[in-house]
């Protein structure tokens, strides 16, 4: 049986559940982190494979972009991450809710 | 004669205006005389214009500018000059001019001097006004003018809580009538497209029967307001609130009789539609005979003198109604001397018994003011219809025109009328000055008024007595404007009886008047003899209920329903609708901020559930499209 | 400078406004009155150089905004719109004048003359979505003035004036870009230029959807019955000068609009929503004088009548013919002038007193008699005694109402009744009796700041309803073109019925049209 590219879209989407059901279950601002990452990266995977699969080097292009992003993204969050723990000693959420409507 | 038209009209509104220059300051006599002396001016220039018309003089007509000119419409301030309104500006001025100087006597220890004559020059001004104008438009400045200032000087005593719930009643009962006014206005324009009188009235034959008789119809009604017809009669009773000179002037003589004006002056229309016109006959002899009746048996002076005002203005309309234009002008014109000079002796009554007005109260008054019970006698004698005083002429008049034209209700009333008005005239004029001095009781001392207040009453005496003669000069002058029917009973025999009999009769009440009022029994009544307690004296002294009606089944309901639409409807439907509405969308922000937990997981968790949500939106948009060939087809099987 | 006086009228007040923030507290006043009195006598110029035989617009301006989208700055005045730009002026020069001591009064001075810019611009405008702007920009200085200068119940009236109307706008915005939409169907150019509309015959169940939605924004504003209820609210809490102005002019804003747009762009829905509209307004006219006469508080009392006399005016405006509409705009100037006294009359009791009821007045006529007197001209005028100006537009609103409905009319006629019934009790509570109140006893009459104000006031009451002719002339002028462009328009059977067909009127017409190019 040859790998298609069903095969990574299902990866991909399989992968993306588990991030998504990581980012709504996830009480620990980390974990937290690692899910969108598991997001992010099923995303690339699916845009990795569909590109292969068209010949066209976007989707790895947008793939890079991604991944650029993300790093940044979790500098600065986890920048935030450790100034929330120095002053406040816990990263729980349910700790954090100033922005209460 | 331009020069003179102007002089009569504007010299009153300069000795208002005049006078109100010390509106606010103390008491000066030159605000008093002023006024006068101008009035004095404006009654000459009438009598040169009088003069002028008298000698066959043409018609002064002037249109001094446009006051409204829009579309088609068209207004000037116009006023004419002709035999009609020449008799009501020499009616208008000879009465206000006798009223003006009395009143410096009579206002002399008045804080309001200075503001009274402001404001009866100011009547006198709209008075002018509304009888030299050319057209509706300015008939009806005069008409609301002279009901301001009715309102202004009815309230003239604004202290007073009766006095200015009197002067609100006239003012609002005026209106209720000029409404009707108004609207027979917009008719008259819509249907001739002028409110010039004479275009107006040239062009009334070619319109239908039904819309002139709704133009004769809404104007009447006017004319019912101002002169204080049936049912809009209560307003004039209550207005003798107001000083006497003012009762005089504007509730006898002039303002009253405005209505009796506008029906004369729109006798083009009124001739092409009999039936309105037997219509008015007809209320004006009900309220001929209705306002008798009250005045039988009330014991406030003023007010048995204003219900004689009321009865008679039924008499004018009467002969308007019938058609005998220039005997209503007649009879209006002796009623204005004859009335006028009435009120002013009241109001040297009221001086000398400190604003007393029951009769009961007062009694041989004549030892002490013998000038003034000559005059009221006097008055009272023409008021009654008795040769050869000015109210015999004028009122037989009216009695023939009814029989000749074969109404013979109208005539029976208006016959037994006339002796229940010699009645209830004597009974004052007994209550007044004859038998014992009851006044005494109350420890009054009554003292006669200034001289020169006699005096400038003395001109209207003059006319009540004479006003009569002039009888044939002034029918050749008015009809050659009005409807020239000259009234003659054909047979000699009949006019004969009818109008010895009419003299007896009358004289037979005045005799009756007098040995019932004029002994030393009569008493101040304390609601204890029979007759008092018998009911049609309470009906009649109650003036029929109506007032009480009025008050209870319009008045009362109106300010309760006004309560009701400003605090439920206005306050808790309409405003609780819009608050509603906007509590609606308040309520759902506040209901759902929660979602809002400021909880990072929880709106994640809301994020993933909005994402997921339009998704499956976009799926399904997607494939109705995809499909919506097959899902019509599904649809139009199942029959929609 | 003629050719730009409109520019100067609408913006000189604003940018004067901006210079305010420099002057200094102790001279702000002097230096709004100053600037007020130059914005009137600019007013008065233009009113000068009006050519009152011309019907059309005049002082047109153009400068493009955004070309693509046709939206244009177009200003131009007629005779409709002219004698209501004066009055804005005229009433914020005796507003600023009048001013008593308030805390703030540099920031008020400076509301003022924010908000004549937009009352100026408002009734200046010929392009829709400039009128628009105004139109929502007249809110914000009016929200400012009640919320901050206003009575304890300030926040509330302020954001109910603010929202209630603001909702009723945005509906007639959407009515405003259907209408350019329809326009760019028809001609394949876009533009909100309103006398560009006039020349779009719709068909009519357009013309009735857009009457509808422009019908909202109009009725809120004017306020007509049911919508009115935000009017007593703002009017018991603004300050007296915020009162006046909203009375006097913003509220006119509705009804000139009803003119401008409804009228002469959809004659055939005018003609089809006739009667209802009439029998709304008769609602308003005898609902509002009974609410106004149960009122206990004299301010509520002339608020309250303001909506009846507006029913008057929206009357007048579907009469459709020349003499309703006339009427009509001559009683909004008339309106204006009367109600913007009797609201800076309240004013005078009120500084006072410190109170509105009138249970706490009576007798006032022999403590305060030329207060009184002049209460007593306004009230008269008010009820609409014949030579005050208030007669003239009644008189001719109810006439060429009559045209059309006897019935109706006869109904509306009740005004002059029920006016009368709680004027006169108004009146009766606070002048008439015997002081019982020790306040009361030694009150100062008007004195020479507040005579300022009032006496002018009292002069034009008297001026123009004895001769109304200067004002009435070039607004009958314009008046004539709508009406004539309203027949020559209309394409249903009862349209052309209802509104007249002026036979000299055709070729004014046509130039007006040109004349928009």
């Amino acid at each position: 049986m040859e790998i298609g590219l069903n095969h990574y879209l299902v990866l991909s989407t399989i992968l993306f559940a588990i991030g998504l059901i990581g980012v709504m279950r996830r009480k620990n601002l980390l974990l937290l982190f690692f899910a969108t990452e598991i997001l992010l990266n099923s995303v690339n995977i699916a845009f990795a494979a569909i590109s292969h699969y068209y010949g066209d080097l976007t989707g790895q292009m947008f793939a890079f972009f991604v991944i650029a992003i993300a790093a940044s993204e979790v500098a600065v969050g986890l920048g935030l991450l450790i100034v929330w723990h120095k002053r406040h000693g816990t990263i729980d959420l349910d700790t954090m809710s100033t922005m209460r409507g | 004669m331009e020069f003179y038209l102007y002089l009569a009209l504007f010299a009153p509104l300069a000795g208002s205006l005049f006078a109100a220059l010390f509106g606010a300051s103390p008491k000066t006599i030159v605000a008093g005389l002023v006024p006068s002396i101008l009035l004095f001016v404006s009654f000459v220039s009438s009598t040169v214009l009088l003069v002028h018309i008298l000698s066959g003089g043409a018609v002064v007509h002037v249109e001094m500018m446009t006051w409204m000119a829009t579309g088609d419409l068209y207004i000037p301030f116009g006023f004419v000059v002709d035999q009609v309104s020449v008799t009501m500006m020499m009616v208008v001025t000879v009465v206000s001019t006798v009223v003006h100087f009395y009143s410096i006597g009579y206002m002399d220890h008045d804080k309001g001097f200075n503001r009274f004559f402001s404001y009866l020059s100011a009547f006198v001004f709209s008075m002018m006004v509304l009888v030299m104008s050319d057209n509706f438009a300015g008939l009806f400045i005069g008409w609301e003018g002279v009901g301001l200032c009715s309102w202004l000087l009815i309230g003239f005593w604004y202290h007073k809580e009766s006095a200015t719930w009197a002067a609100n009643e006239a003012f609002i009962m005026n209106r209720i009538a000029d409404l009707g006014m108004l609207v027979g206005i917009f008719l008259v324009y819509w249907n001739t497209g002028t409110l010039q009188y004479e275009q107006a009235f040239a062009a009334m034959p070619s319109l239908g029967t039904d819309i002139l008789t709704l133009m004769g119809i809404f104007l009447f009604i006017g004319a019912m307001g101002k002169s204080a017809q049936f049912p809009l009669h209560t307003w004039l009773a209550d207005a003798m609130e107001g000083p006497t000179p003012v009762s005089a002037l504007i509730h006898a003589a002039t303002m009253v009789t405005a209505g009796v004006y506008l029906v004369v002056r729109a006798h083009p229309l009124y001739d092409l539609i009999p039936n309105v016109g037997l219509f008015i006959a007809s209320l004006g002899a009900f309220v001929a005979l209705f306002a008798a009746s009250m005045a039988l048996v009330n014991r406030d002076m003023k007010r048995i003198i204003a219900y004689s005002t009321l009865s008679q203005l039924g008499y004018m309309f009467v002969a308007a109604g019938l058609g005998a234009y220039w005997v209503a002008l007649f009879h209006l014109m002796a009623h204005a001397f004859f009335k006028a000079l009435l009120f002013l002796g009241a109001g040297n009554v009221m001086h000398a018994m400190h604003d007393e007005l029951d009769p009961f109260k007062m009694g041989g008054l004549r030892k002490v003011m013998k000038g003034t019970f000559i005059m009221m006698t006097l008055a009272s004698v023409a008021l009654a219809g008795i040769y050869p005083f000015a109210g015999f002429f004028s009122k037989d008049l009216i009695l023939e025109v009814a029989f000749v034209e074969h109404h013979y209700i109208i005539y029976t009333v208006l016959l037994f009328t006339a002796g229940l008005t010699a009645f209830y005239s004597f009974r004052l004029v007994a209550l007044i000055f004859h038998g014992e001095e009851r006044y005494k009781l109350f420890g009054i001392h009554p003292h006669e008024a200034y001289k020169f207040m006699l005096v400038a009453m003395s001109p209207l005496l003059l006319l009540a007595i004479i006003a009569g003669s002039f009888k044939m000069s002034y029918f050749e002058m008015v009809t050659q404007v009005l409807p020239e029917l000259e009234y003659h009973i054909h047979h000699p025999v009949t006019f004969w009886i009818m109008t010895i009999g009419t003299q007896l009769f009358v004289i037979a009440a005045i005799i009756f008047a007098y040995r019932k009022y004029a002994n030393a029994k009569v008493t101040v009544p304390d609601g204890t003899s029979k007759i008092e307690n018998r009911l049609c004296y309470k009906v009649l002294s109650n003036q029929y209920y109506i007032p009480y009606a009025y008050e209870e089944y319009v008045v009362k309901p109106y300010r309760e329903l006004s309560t009701v639409l400003w605090k439920q409807v206005d306050m808790k439907i309409v405003d609780a609708t819009v608050d509603g509405i906007a509590g609606i969308i308040y309520g759902t922000g506040e209901k759902t901020r929660d979602m809002q937990s400021g909880n990072l997981s929880t709106m994640l968790k809301w994020m993933v559930a909005g994402t997921v949500g339009l998704l499956s939106l976009a799926v399904v948009f997607g494939l109705a499209v995809r499909y919506s060939a097959e899902i019509k087809a599904i649809l139009s099987g199942l029959g929609v | 400078m003629l050719d730009h006086i409109l520019s100067i009228l609408i913006f000189f007040p604003a940018i004067a406004g901006v210079f305010g923030f420099m002057i200094q507290k102790d001279s702000v006043r002097a230096y709004g009155v100053a600037v007020a009195t130059i914005e009137f006598a600019l007013s008065l110029w233009l009113w000068f150089s009006f050519d009152s035989n011309v019907s059309g617009m005049q002082f047109m301006e153009q400068l493009p905004l955004v070309p693509a989208f046709g939206i244009n700055y177009i200003l131009g005045v007629d005779g409709i719109s002219l004698f209501i730009i004066i009055l804005a002026a005229f009433f914020t020069m005796i507003g600023i004048a009048s001013l008593t001591e308030t805390k703030d009064v540099k920031n008020m001075i400076i509301s003022l003359l924010f908000l004549q810019m937009t009352m100026v611009g408002v009734f200046a405008a010929l392009d829709a979505i400039v009128f628009y702007i105004f139109w929502e920009l007249s809110l914000v200085p009016m929200l400012y003035i009640i919320g901050a200068w206003g009575g304890p119940l300030r926040i509330y009236a302020s954001v109910k004036f603010f929202l209630y109307t603001f909702a009723g706008s945005l509906v007639m915005l959407v009515g405003m870009l259907f209408m350019a939409y329809f326009y760019f169907q028809a001609t394949g150019v876009w533009s909100f230029a309103i006398l560009e509309w006039y020349r779009l015959i719709l068909p009519e169940n357009f013309q009735l959807w857009l009457f509808a939605a422009f019908f909202v924004g109009f009725a809120i504003k004017v306020p007509m019955f049911p919508f009115h209820t935000w009017l007593p609210y703002a009017h018991g809490q603004a300050p007296t000068i915020g009162s006046v102005i909203l009375a006097a002019i913003l509220l006119k804003m509705g009804t000139y609009a009803f003119i401008r747009f409804s009228l002469p762009m959809f004659p055939d829905a005018s003609a089809f929503f006739m009667f209802p509209i009439a029998i709304l307004a008769i609602i308003m006219i005898v609902y509002t004088a009974m609410v106004a006469y149960a009122q206990e508080d004299v301010k509520q009392v002339v608020a309250y009548s303001s909506v009846s006399h507006m029913g008057v005016i929206i009357l007048g405006t579907f009469a459709l013919n020349v003499e309703g509409i006339s009427g009509s705009i001559f009683l909004m100037i008339a309106h204006g002038v009367v109600s913007g006294a009797l609201f800076l009359l309240v004013g005078v009791i009120y500084d006072r007193r410190h109170t509105k009821m009138m249970n706490q007045f009576g007798g006032l006529a022999s403590v305060m008699p030329r207060y009184a007197t002049i209460f007593g001209l306004m009230l008269m005028a008010s009820v609409g005694m014949p030579l005050t100006i208030n007669f003239v537009g009644e008189f001719l609103s109810l006439l060429g109402f009559y045209k059309q409905s006897h019935v109706l009319t006869i109904l509306a006629g009740t005004a002059i009744i029920v006016g009368a019934i709680y004027m006169l009790a108004a009146y009766k509570k606070m002048f008439f009796g015997t002081v019982t109140i020790e306040e009361n006893k030694n009150l100062p009459d008007v004195n020479k700041r507040e005579l300022l104000a009032l006496v002018p006031l009292a002069i034009i009451t008297v001026w123009l309803g004895v001769y109304p002719n200067p004002v009435l002339a070039p607004i009958n002028k314009s008046v004539e073109s709508i009406v004539q462009l309203m027949h020559d328009k209309s394409i249903t059977e009862e349209a052309k019925s209802r509104i007249p067909n002026l036979v000299h009127g055709i070729e004014i017409t046509r130039t007006t049209v040109e004349e928009a190019h």
